[in-house]
């Protein structure tokens, strides 16, 4: 994959978030770091940034003092506990002395779990320093923020991401156009990985990459399946309506919270009198209640589309 | 004014011998026994009737002892077993005289009911009772051959009641019919009477389900009961579901099947967009199709199972109630594709699981991660692009399920277990 292959291997290769990298480097000068917090969108060079510290940090064997763990994939605190344990344990013989421990999605841990969390950063602190990375820093409790240097980073600039696919097109032999990167460019907002994929997905066809192979490619990867479900059910074509949305959940496998997500930014887009769009925003509320309660995503959805197509016929 | 009991089987329950179908050679065989005891008790003191349910055992019982003029004397064996109500039968057995001075009939209901287990002697003091009785003792049994009935057999007469057959089952049930002022097809109660196989309770049970609210009954407003088969009459509940009139005909409708309620809700959500073709009234019953899933869902959450009542009435009740504009008809039922679907995505998902695995180990990403910002990308390039594919499985590691999955090949497993165009249709 491309987005690895072009991963920046050093600091000074990052695209933008100047400041981050200048403070970056300054812990490899003085070789040493406090507990970090990582903060921003997907694909704005969290993970980047932590590799390139570690190999500036530790040389070309910086896997045996660098560890990434996944919150969403260790099955609990206790997982956690354990692998920091065993890891901080074993001291290395680097100059450094300290490893560093990468604790991604942090923010999807639970209060519960982060204060955990706390108080194993507190035990290891000597011997472990810890990158916690997340998209909300809000989402990260008070004591493991004021506990952590944090570095806010931002969407990338249109221009670096498309400077950063034009090196990429060339090195790999793509034809492209500008209007076709521009179009990538626009559609990732500001994610350099998203950019990447997208393009390497408009390139896999071996035809120029232009304006149209692009949203050729983003039309299936990303399906805009919402907004015609909308139109399909406003017209009175319920049946269809709801094969859509089965469609979307199952075969797509998008999450019910994103369609609601979308159908919540398309009701207060398409043609509709101003009233019935709070009218479904009420009703698109109580639904992300009851999925939040566990309930069915395709039963609350269809009853949530037999409401808006009810209340735009009651409107003719 | 005259109250006539709400149902039929009470309604038109034989009072008289000769008001009974069927089982003529039973009833006189009955009828003279009982006879005997006018003048002398014979040798046999007891009889036993028995045969299926439904065929009148209870009920001639009841009319032979009304027509020859005998107090009847009731015990269902069944629910009222206790030591001290066998020992009540033995007692009253051996009374002399009654308190009116009639003659009067002993009648064990349901004697195979006894359980050997908790009613330890109750035969024993059944059989004691029939030798010491100085009035007829009527007992009545489904299976008469039941190894714990053993001690009664040879102290009873045995008198057997048969299955009724068409001939005599449906007059009777025409009689009804003429008494209630419903117009039936005689197909229709033909249907009705095959369909339960000579059991007379279960006729009029059903027929005066099917003509709540109907002063007319055709072929096809029965037809919906079916044979005892769970396929087949699925489409007929559902159809009785969507167009229920009242709340207790949609919940009762639902008892007529043999499924489980989630299946059954399954099946009423996936036909429901067909049924209510004007958008308010299918607002509604989605509204009472999203309730009932809420409390399928508190319910598993909870394992609190008392919930699934309410469930039961969205499902059913809160559907039907929710036709005000559609006119009702007969439409298309189809199986609930979403079931196959899931089944299907299941196994993806568990794939997708692995592939997102693999990634992780290369990408520095979560799984998760993997899954939402590779994957869809990774099937863009997998179908465009064999040789790039290639490349990619070998870095990733992928198996070639996975490549299947990423490059949109169905493997035939996927297929066999999700057949498509199965679609059933009423019949």
């Amino acid at each position: 994959m491309w987005a690895e292959k072009y991963r920046p291997q050093v600091l000074d290769e990052i695209r933008d978030q100047v400041e981050i990298v200048e403070r970056l480097k300054k812990f490899v000068k003085t070789k040493s770091m406090p507990h970090c917090l990582f903060a921003g969108p997907p694909g704005t060079g969290k993970t980047t940034a932590s590799l390139c510290l570690a190999r500036e940090l530790f040389g070309e064997r910086y896997m045996d003092a660098y560890m990434e763990l996944n919150a969403s994939d260790a099955r609990g605190i206790d997982v956690i506990r354990t692998t920091v344990k065993d890891f901080a344990r074993i001291s290395t013989i680097s100059q450094v002395p300290f490893k560093i421990l990468v604790l991604d999605e942090a923010d999807n841990m639970t209060a519960d779990a982060q204060h955990a969390l706390r108080r194993t950063m507190e035990r290891y602190t000597e011997t472990c320093r810890f990158i916690l990375s997340c998209n909300y820093s809000g989402r990260v409790i008070e004591p493991i923020q004021s506990r952590c240097a944090l570095f806010r980073f931002a969407r990338l600039k249109d221009e670096d991401i498309q400077s950063h696919l034009a090196e990429i097109g060339v090195k790999e032999g793509v034809k492209f156009d500008a209007e076709g990167l521009k179009a990538i460019v626009t559609i990732s907002e500001g994610d350099m990985r998203r950019a990447i994929n997208t393009f390497q997905a408009a390139a896999s066809t071996g035809k120029k990459v232009d304006e149209k192979a692009v949203f050729h490619v983003v039309g299936r990867a990303e399906p805009r399946d919402v907004a015609e479900m909308l139109l399909l059910c406003l017209g009175n074509k319920f049946t269809e309506a709801r094969s859509k949305l089965r469609k979307m959940l199952i075969e797509y496998g998008i999450s019910g919270q994103d369609i609601l997500k979308q159908l919540h930014t398309e009701v207060f887009q398409i043609d509709l009198p101003e009233k019935r769009r709070i009218q479904i925003a009420e009703v698109l509320g109580e639904v992300d209640y009851r999925l939040a309660q566990g309930a069915d995503e395709e039963v609350q959805l269809s009853a949530l589309l037999a409401q808006i197509a009810s209340k735009s016929a009651g409107e003719e | 004014m005259k109250i006539l009991p709400a149902s039929w089987t009470q309604r038109y329950r034989p009072r008289r011998l000769d008001e009974i179908a069927g089982n003529k050679d039973a009833i006189a065989a009955l009828k003279d026994w009982l006879a005997s005891w006018v003048a002398t008790p014979p040798k046999r003191r007891a009889a036993l009737l028995y045969g299926p349910a439904g065929t009148g055992k209870t009920v001639s019982a009841e009319a032979a002892s009304r027509d020859l003029g005998f107090e009847l004397v009731e015990m269902n064996a069944s629910d009222k077993r206790t030591t001290a109500s066998i020992e009540r039968i033995v007692g009253i057995a051996a009374e002399q005289r009654s308190l009116t001075g009639r003659k009067r009939v002993i009648l064990l209901d349901e004697v195979d009911g006894i359980d050997p287990v908790s009613d330890r002697g109750a035969v024993e003091t059944i059989a004691s009772a029939i030798e010491r009785t100085n009035w007829p003792l009527v007992l009545t049994a489904n299976d008469p051959w039941d190894p714990k009935l053993a001690p009664l057999r040879t102290l009873c007469l045995m008198i057997q009641f048969k299955r009724l057959g068409l001939r005599d089952s449906i007059p009777y049930l025409r009689k009804i019919c003429t008494a209630e002022n419903l117009e039936v097809e005689e197909r229709a109660l033909r249907f009705v009477a095959e369909r339960n196989s000579g059991d007379m309770r279960s006729m009029i049970n059903d027929l005066q389900t099917l003509s709540a609210g109907r002063s007319k009954l055709t072929y096809d407003d029965v037809l919906w009961l079916g044979w005892r088969d769970r396929k087949e009459s699925i489409f007929q509940v559902l159809g009785s579901i969507f167009n229920a009139k009242t709340c207790a005909w949609a919940r009762k409708a639902a008892d007529l099947v043999d499924i489980d309620p989630e299946m059954l809700f399954e099946w009423i959500y996936e036909n429901a967009p067909a049924q209510f073709s004007d958008p308010k009234d299918r607002e509604i019953a989605f509204e009472a199709l999203a309730k009932a899933d809420l409390y399928l869902t508190r319910m598993r959450k909870t394992q609190n199972w008392s919930l699934l009542s309410y469930a039961l009435d969205f499902m059913t009740a809160g559907v039907a109630m929710a036709r005000e504009r559609t006119k009702p008809s007969w439409v298309k039922m189809s199986f609930p594709e979403r079931i196959k679907l899931k089944g299907k995505m299941k196994r993806e998902s568990g794939l997708k699981v692995e592939i997102g695995r693999k990634i992780s180990l290369r990408c520095h990403i979560s799984k998760a991660g993997a899954i939402q910002y590779f994957i869809p990308y990774l099937k863009q390039i997998f179908k465009n692009n064999r040789g790039e594919a290639e490349r990619i499985s070998r870095w990733l590691d992928l198996d070639e399920g996975m490549v299947k999955y990423l490059s949109g090949r169905r493997s035939e497993q996927v297929r066999d277990v999700a057949p498509s165009g199965v679609e059933f249709t009423e019949p």
